[in-house]
């Protein structure tokens, strides 16, 4: 059994201590299936890496950190095909706040096993932890995946590195919904609050690192927008409201509320972005999703204005790209609208929207294979989208 | 599924409606003009997609329902038009005026109790002349009397639900149960019919209500598509499976022979929502031979001519899909046009 860290800290040590003890018994599983019978003779021939790799495990088990990462990193220079020994450097540099030993480490123990999801779920973090947030939402990605958040406290833990992840790579409706997933499921630690109330107010930064200055209003934005989340639409009008009476030339807060209407109180959040519109009138965003919502609600001719608005502030938004070619489609222009749903397409190559609406276009334009061919990548783009909360 | 789904089988599954519809129904004074369509539209299943009380032929003729689903036992009972739905577990009953009964045959209940509406957690089944449990509910396991009434709807569930079985029952997405009409009535597809209706009154004959007509494949699916769910409706709700079956605009799309800009191939190319369903299969081949013969016209390059039959193409191509779980007292026919295979899974 492995002790990666003497006391609990940032949440996470309760998640590696299992993770670790599930990882011993997975990895040492996996090296007597598929270690070449050329590598067994090797280590257990060879008297000096045998000796080492003892005295790692020996130190490990002690408790004697500092001694067993040295020994085991002899014995990984030693026997670079030793994975158990990568796993075991990994983990305890992890513990030592190590990250970027415990990435080197997780990478050489994933080159030898490639599919370890309880790795690349470390690394995942170590990468977090280093501000490789691309790095560490394809690892963490990937771990889940692989299984790794099959257990509802794990996923917890790996989505609320997933939002992190998203909030400081800029796509902050992604870490949205990795965060309305978390509430829904009862996670509204102070952590996963703030956490949504920066996403919300699109602030790339990390919980642990809100200004003393923002904090009230990033703690009571995640808070609002968690009630919403949890299905109390008047406790959550409420405490926005209060948001807005404190907050009330603040960027972002009125989106942010609409947002989180979208799909439950389409006119209310309608409202809401022309609110937003009218406290930060140049926002390219805001006037694709008011576009958007004036669309979903059949309202096309309307929605035309804000959508042309959106384009022109930013065309290498994806999502006003869409929002213009789906409004130019429903109002008649279905081949000017090809050109911004192609745009969109490149831009967002796995949006579904965009491949509904090509599908559309192209139906309409009778090219009924382009159309068949679209829907069928929509098909499986939403069988991927499906996936995500199935085990929280 | 999202909500009332259950209601929109009952909307679209009966095997065939009642001929005593209610001829009385008014519907305005387009029957002026249309007289056609106006004699047949409220006998269609779309037309008496929602029955009142002391209009329900169904449960007419089955005054007493029970279904007893342990620990509850289901009543439903009708007096003198009035109908009560009930649940009791033995020690307590709640019982429910039933105003709102959706569907032309087979029937599930919108029921509102204390300030909510519920999707009743039984249905009637012609199939089986009885009570069964609804659609979807299977997974439903209720712990108290009041959840024993059936799911509880959110708003937007009781807007769709209304706003697909009967008519002025909706505006801005609110209810508006005071000016509301049972059914699919002609206002209901033909926007501004009223309007229109006033102005020819008047001698103005420049107020029509846009031409269904005119549109194209693509977008009658998408209007039929707005209670018969859209392929994006579908998509977006990620519905996969054999209740899908139920969502024809959503199957057709998938269909390699559909093309939205072939008129040849729509809704209304096939069905004309002014008469009952045709169940005569051989009523649609010509249909299908409108592309698939070599006598055809203006056949689109590829078309295969089946080299098995000649009629009654929709019984291969179109094969009829019963409803999984309690479904099953449901048979749709499957509007995925395709060539099928034996024993091959339900695609999409």
């Amino acid at each position: 059994m492995i002790r990666v860290r003497d006391t609990p800290r940032r949440g996470s040590s309760t998640f590696i201590n299992r993770f670790s003890q599930y990882a011993c018994v997975l990895v040492a599983g996996c090296i007597l299936l598929t270690a070449p019978r050329s590598l067994v003779a090797q280590t257990t021939s060879d008297g000096t890496f045998a000796d080492l790799s003892a005295s790692a495990d020996s130190a490990r088990e002690a408790g004697d950190v500092a001694r067993a990462v040295q020994l085991y990193e002899k014995a990984v220079q030693l026997n670079p095909q030793w994975a158990l020994g990568w796993w075991y450097l990994g983990t305890l540099q992890y513990g030592n706040d190590a990250y970027g030993a415990a990435t080197d480490a997780l990478t050489h123990y994933l080159a030898l096993t490639p599919k370890a999801a309880p790795a690349l779920a470390l690394r995942g973090q170590c990468e977090l932890e280093l501000g490789q947030y691309a790095e560490s939402l394809r690892d963490l990605e990937q771990s889940i995946a692989l299984g790794a958040a099959n257990e509802a406290r794990n996923a917890g833990i790996l989505y609320f590195g997933i939002a992190r992840d998203l909030t400081k790579l800029g796509r902050f409706e992604e870490s949205i919904a990795q965060y309305t997933v978390l509430i829904r499921h009862g996670v509204r630690s102070n952590e996963v609050v703030n956490g949504l109330g920066l996403a919300g107010l699109h602030m790339a930064t990390l919980p642990r690192d809100i200004q003393a200055g923002q904090q009230e209003l990033v703690a009571a934005t995640g808070q609002a927008a968690a009630t919403v989340l949890s299905g109390d639409f008047s406790g959550g009008r409420q405490q926005f409201e209060q948001v807005f009476q404190r907050f009330p030339a603040m960027a972002w807060l009125h989106y942010f509320y609409g947002y989180l209407l979208f799909e439950t109180h389409p006119r209310e959040a309608i409202a809401q972005f022309q609110e937003e519109l009218r406290i930060a009138p140049a926002n390219a965003i805001v006037h694709a999703m008011l576009a958007w919502g004036l669309g979903m609600q059949g309202d096309y001719a309307a929605a035309l204005p804000d959508a042309q608005k959106s384009v022109e502030e930013n065309p290498t938004l994806g999502l006003a790209q869409l929002v213009l070619g789906r409004d130019q489609l429903e109002t008649g222009d279905v081949k000017g609208s090809l050109a911004h749903l192609e745009t969109a397409l490149g831009i967002e190559p796995q949006n579904l929207e965009v491949h509904l609406a090509l599908a559309k276009a192209w139906s309409e334009l009778g090219r009924k294979n382009d159309a068949r061919r679209e829907r069928l990548q929509c098909l499986a783009l939403a069988e991927k989208r499906a996936a995500p909360d199935a085990n929280m | 599924m999202r909500t009332c789904n259950a209601l929109l089988v009952l909307l679209l599954g009966c095997s065939s409606v009642l001929a005593q519809a209610n001829a009385a129904r008014p519907a305005g004074s387009c029957g002026d003009c249309h007289q056609r369509v106006v004699s047949t539209q409220p006998m269609t299943q779309m037309g008496r997609a929602m029955q009142l009380p002391g209009d329900n032929p169904s449960l007419a003729a089955h005054p007493k329902l029970t279904l007893h689903r342990d620990p509850y036992i289901y009543t439903v009972e009708t007096q003198d038009g009035q109908t009560a739905y009930s649940v009791s577990d033995g020690k307590r009953t709640l019982s429910i005026p039933i105003r709102w009964s959706m569907g032309a045959e087979a029937q599930t209940w919108l029921l509102e109790y204390n300030g909510r509406f519920y999707e009743s957690m039984v249905s009637y089944y012609p199939k089986i002349q009885a009570l069964d449990l609804t659609i979807g509910d299977d997974r439903l396991l209720p712990t108290t009397l009041e959840e024993a009434i059936g799911r509880p709807l959110v708003s937007e569930g009781v807007t769709t639900c209304f706003g697909c079985h009967s008519t002025h029952a909706v505006a801005d997405d609110q209810l508006t149960l005071q000016t509301l009409t049972a059914g699919v009535t002609c206002e209901h597809c033909h926007t501004g019919a009223s309007a229109h209706a006033q102005a020819i009154l008047a001698g103005d004959t420049s107020v029509t209500p846009p031409s269904l007509g005119e549109m194209s494949s693509e977008s009658i699916s998408d209007f039929c598509g707005r209670c018969h769910r859209t392929f994006e409706l579908v998509v977006r709700a990620g519905w996969r499976g054999p209740s899908n079956v139920r969502f024809q605009p959503y199957r057709l799309a998938l269909s390699k022979c559909f093309d939205g800009a072939d008129p040849r191939i729509s809704c209304i190319a096939c069905h004309d929502p002014h008469q009952k369903v045709v169940r005569d299969t051989v009523f649609y081949d010509s249909k299908c031979l409108a592309c698939h013969s070599r006598a055809a016209s203006h056949a689109p390059p590829h078309a295969k001519v089946c080299p098995v039959a000649a009629s009654s193409c929709t019984s291969c191509h179109m094969p009829k899909t019963s409803l999984p779980g309690g479904g099953g007292h449901f048979v749709f026919t499957d509007h995925d046009i395709r060539v099928t295979r034996p024993n091959e899974p339900y695609p999409f």
